[in-house]
C-alpha cells in the first residue's frame, strides 16, 4: 500500500465533502440537533396525566367528578361517538361508562398507555385523592435517567448514519460519474482508494462522536465514568464496522436511488432495534435475538458500560471484537466484491 | 518484456457479450498492431466496436478470447499496476470532481505516478494554468476535455488512449487539443485514438484502422485509404429530376468510378475532373435537366468510409 496515494485519495474525498454543506448537515449537523433536541425532551419531570373521556349519560356526571379527583386523569365528558373517535386516534388512553358503581372501561390493550389509565381509573374509584400507599422517589440521578440511556445509543446512531452515509453515497456518485473507471486505470489500488477514503471519513466521524458525549456531560449532567481509551478504541471499531457495512453496500450498487434503498434496508432495523432508544434487554424470543446480533447494539451496550458503569479496555472486550471482526469482514468481502464500473 | 516495437498488440481479439437470451458479438476476431511512436486513429460506425476494443486494451474489460498485449505484457498476468504505470487514458466521458480545483484533481492523479511530470508542467501543456484554482463546474467543454488529457499526461505515459476526445467541443478547443497530441507523438509518445472526426483522423493519424461490426475492414495509412478509392476526387451535382438518367449511364462516363445518389444529389468518384466533366454535362443538356449545383473536390475519409460501410459516419454518431 502507498501511503503517498491514500493521503492523496482521502484529502480529495474530504474536501469533496466538507465542500458540500448540505452534506455536512444532514451527516453531522443533524445529528447533533436531534442530541440537543431529544436530550431535551427527556428531562425528568412529572409525568404527564393521563387523558381519558366519560361517555355523557344521565349519571356521567357522577362518574366524571368521581375520577377527577384524581390528580392523574384528564377527563373529558363526551358523547358515544366523539369518545370512540377519541380512542380510535389515541387522543385519550381509555373510555369510560356507566356509575361510579358500575363502571365499563374500554380500551386497546396493546396501547402503553391503556393499562395505566384502567389502574388509575380503578384507584380513583375505589380511593379518590387518598395518599400514595408508597412514598415515591423521582430517579434524578444523573447516570440513571432516560438521558443518560439516549446519550450513548444516539452516539452509536451517529457512527452509523456518518458510517453509512458518508461512505456510501459519493462512492456511488463519483461511480455514476465514471470517475472510479477513470481511477481503476491509474496504478492505484482498491486497497489504497479504500483506505483513503475511510481515513477522511474517521476524520469527521470520531470528533463528532466526542462532541456528542461533551453535550452530554456539559448541558445534562451525563456521567462519564468509564475509560477514555476504551472509549476510543470503542469509537474507531465501531466508526470502522459501519464505514465497512457503507463501503459493502455501495460496491456494486450502480445507482443513488438503489444504494439509498440498500442503505435504508440496513439503518432502519438497526434504528429500531439496535438500542439506541428502547434497552434490548426488555425484548423477548425471535426480536431479541436479531437486536442483539446488530453491531450497532454492541456499540450501544459498549458505550452505556462505559459512560454510566466503569468500563475500562477489558471490559468491553468481547463489543469491541465483535465490533472489529465485523469491520474487517466487511472491509474483505467489500474489497473482493467492489466494483469500479 | 516484448522487443517486437509494438505498442499494441491484438490478435483474433473476440467480445460477447450475453445478455438473457441475447448474444451480441461486440468485437469479432480483431487483430491490429499500433507501433511505438505513431498515432493510430480507431475509425468507425456506432456500435462497430471501437470503445469495447479501447476498453479491453485499457484493461477496464476482459476479451472473451484472443491475445492481447500492451506494451509487451498482458493484462491479468500479475503486472497490470505496471501496465497502468506506463499508460495514459481519457476516457469517452468522466466527469471529474465537482469540489475540487483543477490543481486539486491533478494533484490526486499525480500521486498515483511515481515518477511524472510536476502539476504545474501538466497544467501549462495543456493551457490550463490560468484555471489552476477553478473547480470543474466553472470549466468549459473545452477547458474539462484538456483536463481529462492532463490527467492522462501526468504519469509520462509511453501510450495514451484517447476515445473520442473532442466530441462536442468547439473548432477552437478540437485544435488546441490536435496540437497537444502531436507534441506528445513528437516526444516520442504513442496514441490510440477513436473519433468520429475525419478530419481529425487526416490531420492527426499516422494510420488508421476501419471497423464495422466487430471486424476489421480497412487499414492504412489516411493517404492510402483514399488511394483505395481509385478515385481521388469527387464531383458533386445537383438537378431536379435526376431519376431519369441510371446509374450504368453515369458510371459509363470516362474516368468515372462510381456513383452514389441522395435525393436529387448525385456524388460522382473520379479519377480526373477534367475528363469526367464535359460528357457529364453534355449528356445533361441532351436530357434537358437544368443543373442546380455543380462541384468538384478531392476525396476525403469520409468518402472513404461511406464507400466502404455504406454509412455516414456522422449520422451515425447522431443517432
Amino acid at each position: 500500500m502507498n501511503l503517498r496515494i491514500v493521503v492523496a485519495v482521502a484529502k480529495v474525498s474530504f474536501r469533496e465533502f466538507w465542500r458540500s454543506p448540505e452534506a455536512v448537515f444532514w451527516t453531522y449537523g443533524f445529528p447533533l440537533l436531534m442530541t440537543v433536541v431529544l436530550g431535551f425532551a427527556f428531562q425528568p419531570k412529572e409525568p404527564e396525566p393521563v387523558p381519558i373521556a366519560v361517555v355523557v349519560a344521565r349519571d356521567s356526571d357522577e362518574l366524571v367528578t368521581a375520577l377527577s379527583r384524581s390528580g392523574r386523569l384528564k377527563v373529558a365528558a363526551m358523547t358515544e361517538l366523539d369518545a370512540d373517535q377519541a380512542l380510535a386516534r389515541g387522543r385519550i388512553g381509555a373510555l369510560v361508562r356507566g356509575t361510579p358503581t358500575a363502571p365499563i372501561v374500554r380500551a386497546d390493550p396493546t396501547r402503553p398507555d391503556a393499562d395505566l389509565a384502567r389502574l388509575l381509573i380503578d384507584r380513583a374509584l375505589v380511593r379518590g385523592d387518598a395518599k400514595d400507599v408508597a412514598h415515591f422517589e423521582p430517579e434524578t440521578r444523573p447516570g440513571s435517567r432516560y438521558v443518560d440511556f439516549l446519550i450513548p445509543g444516539l452516539v452509536g446512531l451517529n457512527l452509523l448514519g456518518a458510517g453509512m452515509w458518508g461512505m456510501g453515497f459519493q462512492l456511488v456518485q463519483f461511480r455514476t460519474q465514471h470517475l472510479l473507471r477513470r481511477l481503476f486505470v491509474t496504478p492505484m489500488t482498491r486497497s489504497e482508494f479504500l483506505s483513503g477514503f475511510l481515513i477522511s471519513r474517521l476524520l469527521l466521524a470520531l470528533p463528532e462522536s466526542l462532541v456528542i458525549v461533551l453535550f452530554g456531560v456539559c448541558l445534562w449532567d451525563v456521567p462519564f465514568r468509564g475509560s477514555l481509551v476504551a472509549t476510543m478504541l470503542l469509537l474507531l471499531a465501531a466508526a470502522l464496522a459501519f464505514s465497512g457495512l457503507g463501503v459493502l453496500v455501495a460496491s456494486r450498487a450502480k445507482t443513488i436511488e438503489g444504494v439509498a434503498g440498500l442503505m435504508n434496508l440496513c439503518i432502519l432495523p438497526m434504528w429500531l432495534l439496535g438500542g439506541a432508544f428502547f434497552s434490548n434487554e426488555r425484548m423477548t424470543g425471535v426480536l431479541r435475538v436479531c437486536a442483539d446480533a446488530m453491531p450497532l447494539s454492541w456499540c450501544n451496550g459498549a458505550m452505556r458500560d462505559l459512560m454510566l458503569g466503569d468500563a475500562g479496555v477489558m471490559d468491553i472486550a468481547m463489543p469491541l471484537s465483535l465490533l472489529a471482526a465485523f469491520a474487517a469482514a466487511t472491509f474483505a468481502v467489500a474489497l473482493r466484491v467492489f466494483r469500479w464500473t | 518484456m516484448s522487443d517486437s516495437g509494438l505498442a499494441i498488440e491484438l490478435r483474433a481479439l473476440r467480445k460477447v457479450y450475453q445478455k438473457k437470451q441475447q448474444t451480441t458479438v461486440a468485437v469479432d476476431g480483431l487483430d491490429l498492431d499500433v507501433r511505438r511512436g505513431e498515432v493510430f486513429g480507431l475509425l468507425g460506425p456506432n456500435g462497430a466496436g471501437k470503445t469495447t476494443t479501447v476498453e479491453i486494451c485499457e484493461g477496464l474489460s476482459r476479451q472473451t478470447s484472443g491475445e492481447v498485449r500492451i506494451l509487451g505484457r498482458t493484462w491479468g498476468s500479475g503486472s497490470d499496476l505496471a501496465i497502468r504505470a506506463r499508460i495514459g487514458v481519457c476516457l469517452q466521458e468522466t466527469k471529474f470532481f465537482d469540489k475540487q480545483t483543477v490543481r486539486e484533481t491533478l494533484q490526486l492523479f499525480a500521486a498515483c505516478y511515481g515518477r511524472g511530470r510536476s502539476v504545474d508542467a501538466a497544467l501549462e501543456s495543456v493551457s490550463l494554468a490560468e484555471k489552476a484554482s477553478s473547480r470543474q463546474s466553472q470549466l468549459s467543454g473545452g477547458q474539462r476535455q484538456r483536463l481529462a488529457v492532463a490527467t492522462a499526461l501526468l504519469g509520462q505515459p509511453e501510450l495514451l488512449f484517447l476515445d473520442e476526445p473532442t466530441t462536442g467541443l468547439d473548432p477552437q478547443s478540437r485544435r488546441q487539443l490536435w496540437e497537444i497530441v502531436r507534441s506528445f507523438q513528437r516526444q516520442g509518445g504513442t496514441v490510440l485514438l477513436t473519433t468520429h472526426y475525419m478530419e481529425e483522423a487526416e490531420q492527426l493519424c499516422t494510420r488508421i484502422g476501419v471497423v464495422d461490426r466487430g471486424k476489421s475492414i480497412a487499414l492504412g495509412t489516411p493517404q492510402e485509404l483514399i488511394r483505395s478509392l481509385g478515385a481521388e476526387h469527387v464531383v458533386e451535382l445537383e438537378a431536379k429530376d435526376l431519376a431519369g438518367i441510371k446509374d450504368t449511364e453515369l458510371g459509363a462516363l470516362p474516368s468515372v468510378q462510381s456513383c452514389e445518389r441522395s435525393g436529387d444529389k448525385v456524388a460522382l468518384k473520379v479519377q480526373s475532373v477534367h475528363l469526367a466533366v464535359p460528357p457529364l454535362l453534355e449528356l445533361l443538356r441532351a436530357r434537358g435537366k437544368a443543373l442546380d449545383g455543380l462541384s468538384t473536390r478531392h476525396a476525403t475519409l469520409e468518402d472513404v468510409f461511406v464507400h466502404l460501410t455504406g454509412r455516414q459516419l456522422r449520422e451515425e454518431a447522431s443517432s
